[in-house]
């Protein structure tokens, strides 16, 4: 479980994270969603001790990271796949990391196994590409074995199979019972990954709700139309709780009926349809709805 | 009666021993050191200009007086810059490449990293001058047979002594290096730096040596450089500023005193 409570991080007179509090519950993937610059790192980060909270607290089960005795086999960190000197190899790399916690080089082959890095691991890491820069970083998360996750951008450069095969591990992680929070742009990727997201702008968190809420609070189910005669359908459906938008001449997206009940109408008056398309809403509809509007904040209760 | 239990929060664990302590930090300082082919490189480099000028300057200097060992311990003037810059990069290297974010995430306890470093550091930099300088004393042997010269084994202040305190000043200069890795973060800032305080200040110090009675202070306070203090600790003698035990105490301030504001600043600063 990792706890945020209060935390707040101001680079100058720039407040980079303005009192966050969350919680990442174990036994999910917890999705970590936000433009750019909305302080998401900055707060992974500090969840993980490298930056120091202007003021509040972040925990790793229920302690701060800096007090772990273990911390490798309790979290496993994947800021950016560059924390890696580039003049050592992969392997020794994660020998190094490995050696603090006397974790021995039988587990370094079987993360190098695990991420799929086996061919280039005697080479120098300065010469990876950002895929396979990105599977050392989380060769190097999966080192000690640990219960929560903390993963930025993990899917970052990766090939398809890539993708894939992080959003396996983090599933089956979550399975197990470990906590898994994770960051990503790829919102097509993010809904097939979270059970649980966390939108974060402009330093604040916007939204904390399981996926399918979110998505349902944030985004409207709308009825594609195609029709010769518009003006006729569109008189048909017409309601206090319905909105027409006609962006084309002979095409209606109709919010606020189901498409049965617009067929249904269009028949009782003879009309012909030659589209009639359900469209439900995505994760990426929900979350531009949430961040879209950069000059001010929306914040709207879920649940 | 019975007692429920909650459940536990997290998943039960096996203590499987693998948990952080120093001496596995140590581990793993050495182990980032040795797999770097820049290390191995500039100790190559250093043991190369050791051997080389010693046995030029043993060549060279053919005089009644001269002691050998005096030859083997010269090049220390040009490979202490060496040290230094190892010193130096051992941490920049982390910070340009964020290598640091790994280490510090392995090992949140800050003061404990640097400890680890600058321990790892100053050890192999002892133990591989101490061999370079054995190397040179053999090669200065060999050359200064010939006139019926020797490096006396007999007496360690003209023998073993000079050599061991040369190593261990050698660890200082990578020590400074180190820490200056930390305060200034930047490959080029901290090198400037070492260069600066081993090198830099010396020569300019040296000029007030023509200046009036009013900047004699600049002189005697120059005898507090690293190297200053080196010289005088390596081969003690009468006309030098510092004796040795004041020698050995100033370079045990630069280096307590370096590794006390590199851990102020390591432990505040965000990574």
């Amino acid at each position: 479980m990792i706890t945020a409570e209060g935390l707040t991080k101001r680079f100058g007179d720039k407040t980079a994270v303005d009192d966050v509090s969350f919680t990442v519950q174990p036994g999910s993937v917890t999705g970590f969603l936000g433009p750019n610059g909305a302080g998401k790192s900055t707060t992974m980060r500090m969840i993980v001790g490298l930056d120091r909270p202007t003021s509040g607290r972040a925990a790793v089960a229920g302690r701060e990271y800096r007090k772990l005795r273990a911390p490798l086999t309790e979290v496993g960190v994947l800021l950016d796949a560059k924390a890696v000197h580039t003049g050592r190899s992969a392997r020794n790399h994660l020998r190094a990391m490995a050696a603090t916690h006397g974790i021995p080089s039988s587990r370094v082959d079987e993360v190098i196994d695990l991420a799929g890095i086996g061919s280039v691991a005697r080479k120098r890491a300065g010469g990876f590409s950002l895929g396979m820069g990105q599977r050392l970083g989380i060769a190097s998360a999966l080192l000690g074995d640990p219960h929560t996750l903390i993963l930025d951008e993990p899917v970052n450069g990766l090939d398809p199979e890539g993708v894939r095969w992080v959003r396996q591990f983090v599933r089956h992680a979550a399975s197990e019972g470990r906590t898994v929070l994770l960051s990503s742009h790829l919102m097509s990727e993010m809904a097939q990954t979270a059970d649980h997201v966390i939108v974060m702008g402009r330093g604040r968190v916007l939204a904390d709700a399981p996926l399918a809420e979110l998505v349902r609070a944030w985004t409207r189910n709308t009825v594609r139309v195609r029709t010769p005669r518009p003006a006729d359908l569109a008189a048909a459906v017409g309601g206090p709780d319905v909105e027409i938008v006609s962006s084309a001449p002979d095409l209606l997206d109709i919010v606020g009926l189901p498409a049965a009940r617009i067929g249904d109408l269009a028949a009782g008056r003879g009309i012909p349809l030659h589209e009639l398309t359900p469209t439900t809403g995505s994760l990426e509809d929900a979350y531009l709805a949430l961040t879209g509007d950069s000059v001010e904040y929306r914040t709207k209760e879920i649940s | 009666m019975t007692t429920t239990q909650a459940p536990a929060a997290t998943r039960p664990r096996v203590d499987t021993g693998r948990k952080l302590t120093f001496v596995r930090a140590l581990r793993g300082e050495w182990i980032k050191l040795a797999t770097l082919r820049s290390t191995w490189w500039s100790i190559g480099i250093a043991a190369a200009l050791t051997v080389g000028i010693a046995v030029l300057i043993a060549q060279a200097v053919d005089m009644p007086d001269f002691e050998p060992i005096q030859a083997v311990i010269m090049p220390i003037q040009f490979t202490m810059l060496l040290a230094g810059i190892i010193g130096a990069i051992s941490v920049t290297g982390e910070y340009s490449t964020g290598m640091i974010r790994s280490t510090l995430t392995a090992n949140p306890v800050r003061g404990s990293v640097l400890a680890a470093k600058s321990t790892v550091l100053a050890v192999f930099m002892f133990l591989s001058s101490l061999a370079t300088f054995a190397i040179a004393a053999l090669a200065v042997t060999l050359i200064v047979a010939p006139r019926d010269q020797s490096i006396d084994w007999s007496d360690p202040s003209a023998s073993v002594l000079p050599i061991i305190v040369a190593s261990l000043a050698m660890a200082v200069f990578a020590l400074i290096g180190v820490s200056f890795g930390f305060i200034l973060r930047s490959g080029a800032g901290a090198i400037a730096a070492t260069v600066g305080v081993l090198f830099v200040l010396p020569i300019v110090a040296s000029f007030f040596s023509f200046a009036g009675e009013s900047w004699a202070w600049v002189l005697e306070a120059s005898a507090y450089l690293p190297v200053a203090a080196a010289q005088a600790a390596i081969m003690p003698s009468e006309t030098a500023a510092l004796d040795a035990p004041a020698a050995f105490l100033t370079l045990g301030c630069w280096v307590a005193g370096g590794a006390l504001v590199a851990w102020g600043v390591l432990r505040t600063r965000d990574a």
